[in-house]
């Protein structure tokens, strides 16, 4: 699984974070680094969880064949 | 409160009765529900015309839609936040930094200062906070089976971890709180007065953070640079007043919300108390059926919005507890699910003015939360009182009485 970062629509809410802090990190202001996400295996629940509960939409999960590649 | 002429470019089928202010369960009620009074306008469409929504009683449009509501934030060219609404108490015009600042100038303050309120930032914090909310609790606990926990605890909590925070002393809490009472809920003669004492206050604070400096926030706003200059004294005023009034008494509000759902509702409470890992996801649950905050927006041109004709200068209003209840955004949005996921909340807004102290406040509403329920037994409303809800510009609750007997 991939998730689908759109960085410029990141505010800092921080609450994918919060769920899964392996997978997504924050910079210093504590918004979202730039890039896409690859999601290992063990992590997709919580990675799914966390891109769910962006209030701006800016995680989008990406489940698509080639994405799991 | 005199609504003013509804304007002539609104079309009189898109004015509805409806006020954060005035409606219904609005005002000081004992044993009110403000947030499920508010969830009836999902039933109408998605935008109208309310003639009296703000506390001086101009008319707004409501964005009932947590996507619209989204859209409208997230869109900081075509709504602008810049309304002066604590300088126009004085008669002034100048901005509280960053919240009343569009982009661009508002993304040079807010990377100022977002280092400071950081999810990282605020782990540091942490030990501060929980032994507050320990010593508090524990005195409580020592001193009977019942409290005001507004007095008692959400106030001298919130209030004093945000003093620290500032770099301000304690001993002057209460004077501190008097003044954000009057600021937010005073009448003609008080909130002027507030605000200037406020004004007046942050002015000599940052004086004296300049003669001689500290290791405080104030200390830090006085130094440090934007663009290779220092802050003026109107941007150091902007920063410090908005930091001052934002953090007074919306965690207070909160960690009261919180406790009142959970004595109403003795199996969740007893779920938290006996599964405390379960408590930060149910900080955001309750944060959505429990917001506390008006947005309000100006129109900077006009647009037509899901078919309202939105001019130049009209206010919008995004009611983050409208966009909490949006059945379209949350399954069942009138059920607390302490479980929930997914859960998308707009309690601290969405967009570019997302809440700067955000993080620091839903450490402080978790660290309550634990801290209480690990160290007070079940608790009920006490018999014989009703904690009193009220909507309006910050939703709040009073005199809440817990019994733990």
């Amino acid at each position: 699984m991939r998730i689908i970062v759109q960085k410029a629509k990141c505010q800092g809410h921080a609450r994918c974070s919060a769920q899964a802090p392996d997978v997504f990190k924050l910079d210093d202001e504590g918004y979202i680094l730039p890039g896409d996400i690859e999601v290992a295996e063990g992590e997709q629940r919580l990675a799914s969880r966390g891109a769910q509960s962006c209030p701006e939409r800016a995680l989008e999960l990406d489940r698509t064949p080639a994405a799991r590649g | 409160m005199a609504a003013n002429p509804v304007p002539d470019h609104v079309p009189p089928e898109m004015v509805r009765d409806f006020s954060l202010f005035t409606s219904p369960g609005m005002a000081p009620t004992p044993n009110g529900d403000p947030h499920a009074a508010v969830a009836c306008v999902h039933a109408g469409p998605p935008i109208f015309y309310s003639p009296c929504n703000t506390r001086d009683g101009r008319g707004t449009w409501v964005i009932t839609r947590a996507t619209d509501q989204r859209r409208v934030l997230q869109d900081a060219e075509s709504f602008s936040s810049h309304r002066s609404i604590f300088a126009s108490a004085l008669g002034e015009k100048w901005p509280m930094i960053p919240l009343e600042l569009d982009p661009p100038a508002h993304g040079v303050f807010r990377s100022l200062l977002n280092p400071l309120l950081s999810p990282k930032r605020v782990t540091e914090l942490e030990p501060a906070i929980r032994e507050r909310a320990i010593m508090l609790i524990k005195r409580i606990a020592a001193s009977g089976t019942s409290c005001d926990v507004m007095k008692d605890f959400a106030f001298p909590f919130a209030v004093n971890i945000f003093l620290r925070f500032l770099g301000l002393p304690d001993h002057r809490l209460d004077t501190f709180v008097g003044w954000a009472k009057d600021l937010l809920h005073g009448d003609d003669v008080r909130r002027p007065a507030a605000a200037r004492t406020i004004v007046a206050f942050i002015d000599e604070l940052a004086a004296m953070r300049c003669k001689e400096p500290v290791d405080d926030f104030m200390t830090f706003i006085v130094q440090t640079q934007v663009e290779g200059r220092q802050l003026t004294d109107e941007e150091v005023r902007g920063i410090g007043v908005l930091i001052f009034v934002a953090g007074l008494d919306t965690v207070a509000a909160a960690i009261g919300f919180d406790l009142a759902y959970l004595a109403r509702n003795l199996k969740d409470q007893e779920l938290l108390r006996s599964e405390p890992d379960r408590i930060a996801l149910a900080a955001e649950e309750l944060l959505r059926a429990y917001p506390t905050v008006q947005i309000t927006r100006v129109a900077t041109k006009d647009i037509d919005f899901e078919g309202a004709p939105i001019r130049k200068g009209d206010y919008v209003s995004c009611a983050t507890m409208i966009a909490n209840r949006d059945p379209a955004e949350f399954e069942s949005p009138n059920t607390v699910d302490l479980a929930r996921e997914g859960n998308r909340h707009a309690a601290f807004g969405y967009g570019p003015h997302r809440c700067l102290g955000s993080h620091l406040a839903r450490r402080e509403i978790v660290i309550g939360l634990e801290e209480w329920l690990a160290r007070i037994p079940a608790f009920r409303i006490k018999k014989g009182t009703a904690p009193i809800n009220y909507g309006g510009h910050v939703f709040g609750i009073e005199n809440l009485i817990l019994d733990w007997s």
